[in-house]
């Protein structure tokens, strides 16, 4: 199966800096993929260049099968970091607007506009200007603008800033919802938590270049976690017999307990085992992966950026 | 093309479909023509008659009573409608043609100036002096109205021997006085003091009129093949309107792009829109929107103009090939200075920077009125067929030079197509560029090598 996305040595500057440096990038159909680093690290010019909003200055792309998104842009749903909407149109007008120039039969537009808003909590808001809407309320009109054509792969650019935890929650539902759909979902961020929770494989740019592109697995099997989070079941209890175990070599103070950081070579699946018979728990469980921490040992590790690069 | 159509049709409807177009544009034809049309019937509904006296001292003892008789209604009605026949006269052939399938237009038009007034001829009493004459001028009446103070000189029947003209008439008039009483107290006296002065030299006034009346005659413009009524003015404004409605059109359309482009960069939809189209087809289908609205306000006024033309009969004296090279050359116009306008606003963050990169095009679109006395009196010289070659300023002095009453030779008109065409193509080239590459630029504003080196990088 052709990959819904595939980018080869891409370059990218502007003036003097180096925006994307030699990024190599393949998304397969039905992925999905975040892309993930810091601010300016370059996401947001790799994206627009698969947009074909900016233009590589050296390097191939290949999107849904075509040299350039222009030429697959109906079957592609996109939304900007930048997010803007015509101010003093009604929101039934912007979508509609935005359907017809994706492509969308004149037909369908008004039953999809009309889902389209109760998905999203907006049932009848289609008279209401934009500009009468708040900045949440409007990044829902815009999120449902990107997908209201149903396309086969989904750009978000930041997707998740500025928005509540309920917001949060009905975004990350309808990315779920469009992946199960079959679409090919692509997402930056720069909040590493969400890339973790959503997920399936995670790229990471720093500074123009690739620094990592793995499944989400097998990060977790690469940065094997050392950590495990202990809650005492009685906050009194004496940690002395925890300290003691083999397993353990320090125990740190954390919200509502401790983090036990294992020493080398010792098996965390044993570690758990005699922790829990040495002081009793309410709480035992291995720290999750945070990408953070991988961004962080990647960065500072020349081999790790070797490797991936 | 189908998706530069609808963002032709946004822009279009989101231009014309606002209160800002509605009043600005629709409004003020529709307050012209209103005033146009009632204004001359409120004009012409008559006000209350003005009665009054008129005082007249006259040592000569023989213009007062000359002055009964030109100072009537039926002689004040009388003047009034032959200065309306001469006026008529005057007029375009289309104009007399109208006032003749209507008899009573000389009376119509004497009507205009209000209802005449109804004076009495009164002398002081004997032997009263200029200082009591103007105490009775301005004394309050219960009576008629004081209207003025007549002193003729003694000498305005009989000319001194050392002077080579007449005596006249001093006139005292109170402030509050009507100009149009002043003036048939004018026309009054000046009757009566010519023919009491043709009188006194045994002539007849009938005879003198006709002597002295030398109608302007009728001008006949000849052209190759053809021949039609001069129609002075008319041959002056022509050539304005033209140039005006094509300037009016291209200047609205292309601030209409800047506006329109400068509010989606900076609400940031652009990015939306280029996510669904290429940045060519948003400016393509921008300036198709904005030439829309423009052709709409074009053929609001030409209709107006046509109408008004209509309304006098003088249809025919517009070529309707003018028309069509109108909409030609403003097509050709509006294109080229359309797409850098929308470059313009592509390149910058706001109005104000917008504003000042177009200051150029605009002044630009200033020479023509400049150039268009030189242009219009000479249309066939070497200058105005040089000017006519260079964009943007080609069609405007094309116009003009069509409009005037030696319009050019054809090969030259095709010739500033041709070039309009050229840069029009040029103007697209440039422009898409800068807009591609403008759209997702913030920060400070371009210069020229600026823009110059991203239509060269793009």
């Amino acid at each position: 199966m052709n990959p819904a996305l595939r980018l080869t040595g891409i370059r990218k500057r502007f003036g003097s800096t180096t925006a994307v440096e030699s990024l190599d990038l393949e998304v397969p159909s039905g992925a999905l993929y975040g892309v993930i680093g810091p601010n300016g690290a370059g996401k947001t010019t790799t994206i627009r260049m698969i947009m074909s909003i900016l233009f590589p200055d050296a390097g191939e792309l290949s999107v849904l099968g075509h040299a350039s998104a222009l030429e697959a842009k109906d079957r592609i749903g996109y939304l900007p970091e930048e997010r803007g909407v015509y101010r003093r149109m009604p929101v039934g007008a912007f979508l509609t607007y935005i359907a017809r120039l994706k492509g969308v039969t004149e037909a369908e537009i008004p039953a999809r506009v009309r889902r389209g808003l109760e998905r999203v909590e907006l049932g009848g808001s289609e008279k209401k200007r934009c500009e009468e809407l708040s900045k949440g309320t409007l990044q829902k009109v815009q999120i449902l603008a990107a997908i209201i054509h149903q396309p086969d792969l989904l750009i978000l650019d930041e997707p998740f800033t500025g928005l509540e935890p309920v917001s949060t929650r009905l975004l990350r539902d309808i990315v779920v919802a469009e992946h199960r759909r079959g679409a090919t979902i692509l997402f930056s961020t720069h909040a590493m938590h969400q890339a973790e929770d959503l997920c399936e494989h995670v790229v990471m740019i720093h500074r123009g270049r690739k620094v990592l592109d793995e499944p989400i697995v097998n990060l977790r099997r690469r940065f094997d976690p050392r950590t495990i989070r202990f809650e005492p079941l009685d906050p009194a209890a004496d940690l002395a017999p925890l300290r003691a175990l083999a397993e353990v070599e320090r125990l740190e103070p954390a919200a509502n307990g401790y983090d036990v950081l294992l020493a080398d070579g010792s098996d965390p699946g044993i570690a758990i085992q005699r922790m829990t018979a040495a002081v009793a728990p309410s709480r035992i469980e291995l720290a999750r992966l945070r990408l953070e921490d991988v961004f962080v040992s990647i960065v500072s590790d020349g081999h790790a950026l070797g490797a991936v690069s | 093309m189908r998706k530069v159509g609808y963002i032709a049709a946004r822009e279009f409807l989101g231009t014309v479909v606002t209160k800002g177009f509605i009043v600005g544009v629709l409004m003020t034809p529709a307050l012209l023509t209103i005033v146009f049309a009632v204004a001359p019937r409120l004009m012409a509904q008559r006000g209350s008659v003005v009665r009054g006296q008129v005082a007249v001292i006259d040592p000569t003892n023989r213009v007062t009573s000359e002055l009964r008789l030109t100072m009537s209604p039926a002689e004040m009605t009388r003047r009034r409608e032959e200065t309306a026949r001469r006026a008529i006269a005057n007029a375009p052939a289309a104009v007399r043609d109208i006032a003749a399938s209507q008899p009573s237009t000389p009376s119509a038009v004497a009507g205009a100036l209000g209802a005449v007034p109804e004076l009495e001829v009164v002398e002081p009493q004997t032997g009263a002096d200029l200082q009591t004459a103007k105490g009775w001028l301005t004394a309050p009446s219960d009576g008629p109205r004081h209207l003025a103070l007549v002193v003729i000189h003694p000498d305005a029947i009989q000319r001194l021997r050392n002077r080579d003209e007449y005596g006249v008439y001093d006139i005292y008039v109170p402030a509050t006085i009507d100009d149009r009483v002043e003036t048939a107290i004018y026309d009054s006296l000046r009757d009566a003091l010519v023919n009491v002065r043709l009188r006194a030299q045994n002539m007849d006034r009938q005879t003198v009129d006709a002597l002295v009346r030398v109608p302007r005659p009728r001008s006949v413009t000849l052209t190759q093949g053809n021949e039609r009524a001069t129609v002075g003015a008319f041959n002056r404004i022509l050539p304005l309107a033209f140039t005006g409605l094509l300037l009016m059109g291209v200047l609205m359309g292309g601030q209409g792009l800047v506006t329109s482009t400068v509010e989606e960069k900076s609400s940031r939809v652009v990015e939306v829109l280029l996510s669904a189209v290429s940045p060519i087809e948003l400016m393509a289908g921008k300036i198709l929107g904005q030439m829309a609205v423009s052709l709409v306000i074009l053929a609001i006024y030409i209709a107006l103009a046509l109408l008004a033309l209509a309304s006098f009969a003088m249809l025919g004296l517009v070529d309707p090939i003018l028309i069509v090279y109108l909409v030609i050359f403003f097509i050709i116009t509006y294109l080229t200075i359309g797409s850098l306008m929308a470059a313009a606003g592509a390149a910058v963050n706001e109005m104000r920077e917008a504003q000042q990169l177009a200051m150029p095009m605009m002044l630009a679109l200033m020479i023509p009125w400049v150039l268009a006395t030189p242009i219009a009196r000479e249309p066939n010289s070497p200058f105005s067929t040089i000017i006519s070659f260079i964009p943007p300023v080609n069609t405007f002095a094309m116009l003009l030079r069509l409009t005037s009453t030696a319009p050019p030779p054809a090969w030259q008109v095709w010739l500033t197509i041709l070039i309009g065409i050229g840069s029009v193509t040029a103007a697209i080239w440039f422009a898409a560029k800068v807009f591609r590459i403008g759209l997702l630029m913030y920060g400070k504003p371009p210069d020229l090598a600026t823009l110059i080196r991203w239509a060269r990088s793009a």
